[in-house]
């Protein structure tokens, strides 16, 4: 019985991470926890080694474009055609907007991909308001606007010790949507001013 | 100008009037998350492969035209990759639309979507996810769905009319 911990985010310090570290406070000890990063194209042979050797997968993986990163499709790919184990699957995507339930498609594309290959699609998590995630300080958890991510990680944890599947639970910060649309236009302009341009910038038309 | 994306090299079918075609010529790397897209070369992707105006070319088109491989009712791998790199082309502030967030818009073209999926065995469910896809990409983009079909393969592809 093993869990491997799949980051499928190209970023190397990530929400994805975080996520998947926070849902490591709910299984450790119980069961055994390898570590994954998938931030290219290609999955090393290691890799596709540890994903032999596990019964239970979670993909922790963010949206873009309403789906899943290109890279991670090409890996997606690879391990259905090179792993013809029958591990139980489970999913974590987080997002930029405020809205959970938008991650719906990307759940949906994991769901389609395990029935292609055999894999037993367990559920998981929808996580809005993703962006803010590795900025919000590490408090206790189910504590601050993390708490309703931390209650959802919780419930996926007993589901993954269990290893049995369950309904796809969507969430968002416990944070107001207007503050998080601020909070994130002002993190854009101090963005663009520390690459030594101005907020105006970021309205550029190229013709 | 219409604008495709295809991932194979030759597509079966003629495309009528002015149009610009994205397709795998060179190796494309995948996007990294790092917005310099939006905060360092605002419109344009960091990386130099060949793909990096995607935004842009999305900013002058009034079609956008995909043509993908159907991978579990997502587009494959390298189309994803294209339109990964080509955010760009929205805003990278949030607007309330129907209820839920989007990002504003750049450009001021509105554009119209449409997907011709191939691939042996697509399931009903895939394409359902598809169509989904399809909806809220064009949601996202502040366009409109034009077109979505479906073949068995890219021969079948002849048929197309754009
Ligand atoms: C190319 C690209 C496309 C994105 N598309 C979406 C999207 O369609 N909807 C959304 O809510 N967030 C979108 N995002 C935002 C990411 O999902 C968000 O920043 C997430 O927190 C990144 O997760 P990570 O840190 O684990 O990589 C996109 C980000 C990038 C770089």
């Amino acid at each position: 019985m093993k869990v491997v911990l799949i980051n499928a985010s190209p970023r190397n310090s990530s929400s994805s991470a975080s996520l998947l570290e926070s849902l490591k406070r709910y299984l450790d000890g119980q069961i055994e926890t390898v570590e994954l990063h998938c931030s290219k194209k290609v999955v090393s042979e290691d890799d596709l080694k540890q994903l032999r050797d596990a019964d239970r997968w979670v993909i922790a993986c963010p949206l873009y474009v309403d789906g899943i990163p290109g890279h991670f499709l090409s890996c997606m790919k690879q391990i259905a055609d090179e792993v013809k184990s029958t591990p139980h699957v489970y999913g974590i995507i987080n997002c930029g907007f405020y809205e959970g339930i938008q991650t719906d498609l990307a759940l949906e594309i994991l769901e389609n991909w395990c029935c292609k290959s055999d894999y037993s699609w367990g559920g998981g998590v929808g996580v809005g308001g993703g962006g803010a995630l590795a900025s919000l300080p590490k408090l206790e958890p189910g504590v601050g606007p993390k708490a309703p991510v931390d209650k959802a990680l919780k419930n996926l944890a007993e589901t993954v010790l269990k290893n049995i599947p369950q309904k796809n639970e969507f969430v968002s910060l416990a944070f107001p949507r207007f503050l998080y649309k601020l909070a994130a236009q002002w993190g854009w302009r101090g963005a663009i001013k520390t690459n030594g341009g101005c907020a105006k910038d970021l309205n550029k038309r190229l013709s | 100008m219409k604008l495709i994306i295809a991932d194979i090299e030759n597509i079966p079918f003629e495309v009528h009037g002015e149009y610009k075609m994205i397709r795998p010529q060179e190796k494309i790397h995948n996007c990294i998350g790092c917005f310099g897209c939006w905060v360092k070369t605002p419109g344009i992707c960091v990386i130099h492969d060949g793909y990096e105006t995607t935004g842009s070319d999305m900013g002058k088109c009034s079609e956008l035209i995909v043509v993908s491989r159907c991978d579990y009712g997502s587009y494959s791998p390298f189309v994803k990759t294209v339109m990964d790199r080509g955010i760009s082309y929205i805003h990278p502030d949030f607007v309330i639309r129907k209820g839920e967030m989007h990002h504003k818009r750049r450009y001021k073209n509105v554009i119209a979507l449409s997907a011709y999926f191939y691939g042996e065995n697509i399931t009903e469910r895939e394409k359902w996810t598809a169509g989904k896809l399809l909806k809220a990409n064009a949601d996202n983009y502040d366009g409109k769905v034009k077109e979505i079909k479906f073949f068995e393969s890219i021969e079948e592809l002849e048929g197309i009319r754009v």
